[in-house]
């Protein structure tokens, strides 16, 4: 065994899932003297080398083989089984993304480790890896660790951590291994997902405009904006007086509670029983013309001036 | 079709105290209820039930409180259950909880599908029904959105990946683990509820299992929870925006993706 | 562990939360705003044998006693009070049939009660507190009776298809007798427009010359009122069980209020006028509670359970009453809003204080028991 501290690189397609880029960040800054390998498991047309390279991995072990397209879960693990088994990391850590949290249990019972889901930080006691994850909701936190068994296995949730790029010589290794193809079992094709949300309750991401952007133009470029991040309208109360609007798409609390990924509210200030239906929100972000408007208490990102100017700046900048 | 599915007892409340003394959670007094995604792993089984015939069998490992949940699962409809209840299983982490699972199923035999909720909706790691699938060498479709019924020996799934939905062929036997997408579960009705309590619940301990008592219970499981606490509810840091609203876009976009 | 009663109970219970929480509390302003179920939804509670919960398993139904009965009705109300109102008029007659039905026609209409609503029904124009001025006949005709009447205000009346109905002989003697909506004369006349339990539909029935075969009277002629009041006391269990759910809403929105709301920097919670208010709400849902459980247990345990009923009743409709009015005033210009849902809770509750005995007749029954001890 050695002290290395392994990260599964996740592929989206022909990119690099952003939370293993997060990891090799986190891993960077707990790592003390131990190295920090990314291991990539790709095409033989793909090259995310360059990419995982800015992040300052020590090492890169790299698995290669046409049939990772669309390979099952199944084959994954096998395939991180013998390059882990042979070269025995002492942690592992894989991105709480669906694909993580599939694969890495199944590597898990073939290692006999231990392995937890889905932490919000992680740290070093000794040689211990102290995992942090959340239990009941996010209410009430545990820490635990695999005293006696390694590689120690964590998945870690998404955006927890920042990816920062840093500049280290990295020496990239080409593991050899055999793909075993899994018999009963195809993966017949991927479809990316288009935002479906029916109702604004379910939406991921919601621009709630209020009686401060009430007006056609901002209106318009709200459902533009929607429309680009695959999000939907929503309002306060008074706007449902307006034509397009009705009860469906007010917040609050004689309306909807709402639970978004991302809310961004125009032109809100922020009255309780709008802000009833705002409270799952994750991140909130506010304008408001008025530096004191009750709304930014209750936000995480504020901008005090014009909803129109920051709508338009965001409709020029997303992409 | 032969079919499992595999449930966990869960405490019915959203808000679980810490005793402050002894560092655990308090969970005298709280109901326990059938795991809300367990829940659509049985309507699952039992609209493939409808389609294909078969039998359904509850199994859940865990003290005899879990009868509760168990009987609740057969008044929606399920055929029978079985509890692998033991001092010995007790303080298992995933990996022991699959073990002793995994071992009830090969006892059961003939197994064509075996069907697990996501995730637990408290211990919330989802890594039950993969490491079945691993010991039991069988092919899985994890966070399933949809399943058909293709042939007897043959289901197509859709898997809600993070931002994509991967359509999946498998032939049985295999593992599935259900999302909350696939279906609404029915209602346990009145009379039914009174007919569970006249089916019967199979117990078995580690003596009816061919177990190594090596990998069970607190000796099987390489976790140790070390620490429990609750975490201070820090409200909302509210971070301001530069004043000019392109810098203030993009010093927002840079935050958001990273 | 095998046929423990309480756990049967609690997964009921349970059951009906969930039911409850999915598919009533979300429609409960729209239900009172439409003043009708919507489409589909007492199907529902048809498609998943809630009929059936207290009917006995020879009929095919679940055989829950009232104690069980009365707890999932309560946990009903706390969602949707209207369609707790709806059930406990059906289960109400079900237990007359029971205890005063000759066994053909339990045989030939109970097993169809799981998927048809009773309904007991003793008002009229001419008579409302005072049955005995009804004018409904029922007159022999061989081994048959021909009854001819109207009958106004019954609860469910319209969605029911079955009635029990209270009726006057030739000699003036009273009888309750099972007509169903089939039956030749038989016809729905008008729904009442009322202003509380808008889901609940009250209707009105018109009987001209309907011919029932001579098993179709419940008990014997002359016990009429005696079933009249006995089906009172089962609906005032059953009332007093919505009236706490009823309660217990009033005392979650003005708790939740409360919490939310500051006055200024102090959250109201901490205003003593205001605890005084919750104190009050929360002192009557749990009296009503334990009277509508005591009432339960008493009638289950074959003990004369009529007074705590009326108890129940009395005490739960004025106390529920009141209590909205209180949760109001913690949510003063919003709970005197129709967007929050108070006021139509206070609307509910008044019903209660009139359907199945007014609060005047029962406390003339309750102070005439006290009196006569
Ligand atoms: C019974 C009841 C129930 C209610 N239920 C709800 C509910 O469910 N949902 C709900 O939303 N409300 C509800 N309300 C209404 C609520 O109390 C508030 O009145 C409402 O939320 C205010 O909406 P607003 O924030 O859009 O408007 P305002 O309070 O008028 O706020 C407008 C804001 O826009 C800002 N602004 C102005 N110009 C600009 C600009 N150019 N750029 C950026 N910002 C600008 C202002 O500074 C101000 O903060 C309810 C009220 C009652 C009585
Ligand atoms: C606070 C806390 C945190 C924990 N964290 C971890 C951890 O990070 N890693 C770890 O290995 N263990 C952990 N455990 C132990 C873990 O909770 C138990 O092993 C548990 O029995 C199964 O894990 P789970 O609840 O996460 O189930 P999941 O894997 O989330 O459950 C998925 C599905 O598996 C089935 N299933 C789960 N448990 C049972 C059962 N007992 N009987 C039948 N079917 C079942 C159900 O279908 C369920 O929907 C933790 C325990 C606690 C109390
Ligand atoms: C929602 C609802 C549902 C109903 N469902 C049914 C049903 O299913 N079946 C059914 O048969 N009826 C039903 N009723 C009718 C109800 O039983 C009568 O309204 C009630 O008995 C009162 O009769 P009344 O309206 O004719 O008033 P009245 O009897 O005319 O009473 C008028 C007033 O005088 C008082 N009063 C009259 N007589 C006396 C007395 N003897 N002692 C003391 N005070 C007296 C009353 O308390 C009241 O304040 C329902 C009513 C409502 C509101």
């Amino acid at each position: 065994m050695n002290n290395e501290i392994w990260v599964f690189v996740q592929l989206n397609g022909q990119n690099v899932e952003p939370t293993s880029l997060q990891l090799i960040t986190k891993a960077r800054d707990i790592a003390g003297d131990r190295p920090v390998v990314a291991l990539v498991a790709e095409t033989e047309s793909m090259n995310v080398e360059a990419t995982v390279k800015e992040y300052g991995p020590d090492k890169m072990v790299i698995l290669k083989d046409d049939q990772f397209h669309n390979a099952s879960d199944g084959e994954i693990a096998d395939a991180l089984d013998q390059v882990v088994t042979d070269l025995k990391p002492n942690s592992l850590l894989f991105p709480a993304t669906v694909l993580g949290r599939s694969v890495a249990p199944r590597l898990q019972a073939k290692l006999k480790t231990g392995l937890t889901a889905d932490c919000l930080d992680i740290y070093f006691d000794g040689d211990d890896l102290v995992q942090v994850k959340p239990t009941y909701g996010d209410d009430i936190m545990c820490e635990i660790i695999c005293p006696d068994v390694r590689p120690q296995m964590a998945t870690i949730r998404p955006n927890t951590f920042k990816a920062v790029k840093a500049a280290t010589d990295t020496e990239t290794v080409n593991y050899s291994f055999t793909f075993h193809p899994e018999a009963n079992i195809e993966v017949v094709s991927e479809t990316p997902v288009i935002n479906s949300a029916a109702n604004i309750s379910d939406a991921k991401t919601v621009i709630a405009l209020g009686r401060g952007a009430n007006n056609e133009k901002v209106i318009a470029k709200a459902e533009k904006l929607a429309g680009k991040l695959g999000g939907m309208v929503g309002v306060s109360r008074p706007l449902t007086d307006n034509e397009g609007f009705s009860h469906e798409n007010q917040i609050g609390q004689s309306g909807n509670t709402i639970a978004p990924d991302l809310l961004i509210n125009f032109g809100i200030s922020g009255a309780v029983q709008y802000a009833v239906g705002i409270e799952n929100a994750k991140q909130i972000v506010s304008i408001n013309t008025d530096a004191k408007a009750p709304i930014f208490d209750k936000s995480d990102y504020a901008f005090v001036g014009d909803a129109d100017e920051f709508m338009s700046a965001l409709l020029d900048q997303v992409r | 079709m032969k079919i499992v599915v595999c449930i966990k007892q869960v405490p019915n409340t959203d808000t679980v105290k810490i005793d402050p003394k002894t560092n655990n959670l308090v969970r005298s007094n709280v109901e326990g209820i059938i795991n809300s995604f367990d829940r659509n792993a049985i309507e699952a089984a039992l609209e493939l039930r409808q389609q294909a015939g078969g039998t359904i069998t509850l199994l859940s490992m865990g003290p005899d409180s879990y009868i509760t949940s168990l009987r609740d699962g057969l008044a929606m409809g399920a055929d029978s259950a079985i509890l692998l209840s033991s001092r010995k299983f007790g303080g298992a982490d995933t990996l022991a909880t699959a073990y002793v699972l995994s071992e009830a199923i090969k006892k059961i035999g003939d197994v064509d599908l075996i069907l697990f909720g996501r995730q637990s909706v408290d211990a919330d790691t989802g890594q039950v029904g993969p490491i079945v699938a691993e010991d039991l060498q069988l092919p899985q479709v994890t966070f399933a959105e949809s399943l058909e019924l293709q042939d007897n020996n043959q289901l197509t799934g859709h898997r809600l990946l993070d931002n994509v939905v991967q359509e999946v062929k498998v032939k049985l036997p295999a593992v599935i683990t259900v999302r909350s997408e696939m279906n609404s579960p029915r209602y346990e009705t009145p009379l039914n509820i009174q007919k569970s309590f006249e089916k019967e619940i199979t117990i078995w301990s580690e003596n009816e299992l061919a177990v190594d008592p090596t990998q069970i219970g607190q000796a099987g499981s390489p976790t140790v929870v070390k620490r429990i606490f609750s975490p201070e509810k820090a409200g909302r840091q509210t971070q301001m925006l530069p004043n000019n609203a392109k810098d203030a876009v993009a010093q927002l976009l840079a935050d958001l993706n990273n | 562990m095998t046929n423990d009663k309480t756990a049967e109970q609690n997964m009921l219970h349970r059951m009906i939360v969930d039911f409850t929480t999915n598919e009533l509390a979300p429609l409960d302003m729209k239900i009172d705003q439409l003043g009708d179920y919507p489409d589909g939804l007492f199907q529902k509670v048809i498609d998943n044998g809630l009929l059936g919960m207290t009917l006995p398993r020879q009929y095919g139904g679940a055989g829950f006693d009232y104690v069980a009965t009365a707890q999932a009705i309560n946990a009903m109300a706390f969602g949707n009070a209207s369609m707790a109102v709806t059930l406990e008029g059906h289960f109400k007659t079900l237990e007359q049939l029971l205890k005063y039905g000759q066994p053909e026609l339990l045989e030939k209409y109970l097993p169809t009660a799981t998927k048809r609503i009773f309904a007991f029904s003793q008002t009229e124009s001419s008579g409302g507190s005072n049955p005995k001025g009804i004018s409904t006949r029922a007159v022999k005709q061989g081994d048959n009776w021909v009854i001819t009447g109207d009958k106004i205000m019954i609860t469910n009346g319209g969605l029911a298809q079955v009635y029990c109905v209270l009726a006057k002989t030739e000699d003036d003697q009273m009888a309750v007798f099972l007509v169903d909506q089939d039956m030749p004369g038989f016809s729905f006349g008008k729904r009442e427009d009322f202003i509380g339990l808008r889901g609940t539909p009250v209707g009105e029935i018109v009987m001209d010359h309907i011919k029932v075969p001579g098993y179709h009277l419940l008990g014997s002629i002359g016990q009429g009122l005696e079933i009249g009041n006995n089906a009172h006391d089962d609906a005032r269990v059953l009332m007093g069980a919505v009236l706490a759910g009823i309660m217990q809403h009033e005392l979650k929105i003005a708790v939740d209020y409360a919490k939310q709301r500051k006055a200024l920097d102090t959250p109201l919670y901490e205003l003593q006028t205001i605890q005084e208010k919750i104190t009050d709400i929360a002192i009557a849902k749990q009296n009503t509670e334990l009277l509508y459980q005591h009432g339960a247990e008493l009638k289950v345990a074959g003990e004369p359970y009529s007074k705590v009923a009326a108890m129940a009743k009395s005490y739960g409709s004025r106390s529920a009453v009141s209590s909205g009015d209180k949760a109001l005033q913690v949510l003063a210009g919003y709970g005197y809003s129709r967007e929050y849902p108070i006021e139509h809770l206070i609307r509910d509750a008044r019903a209660m204080e009139i359907a199945e005995g007014t609060v005047e007749k029962m406390n003339t029954e309750i102070s005439l028991k006290e009196v006569n001890k």
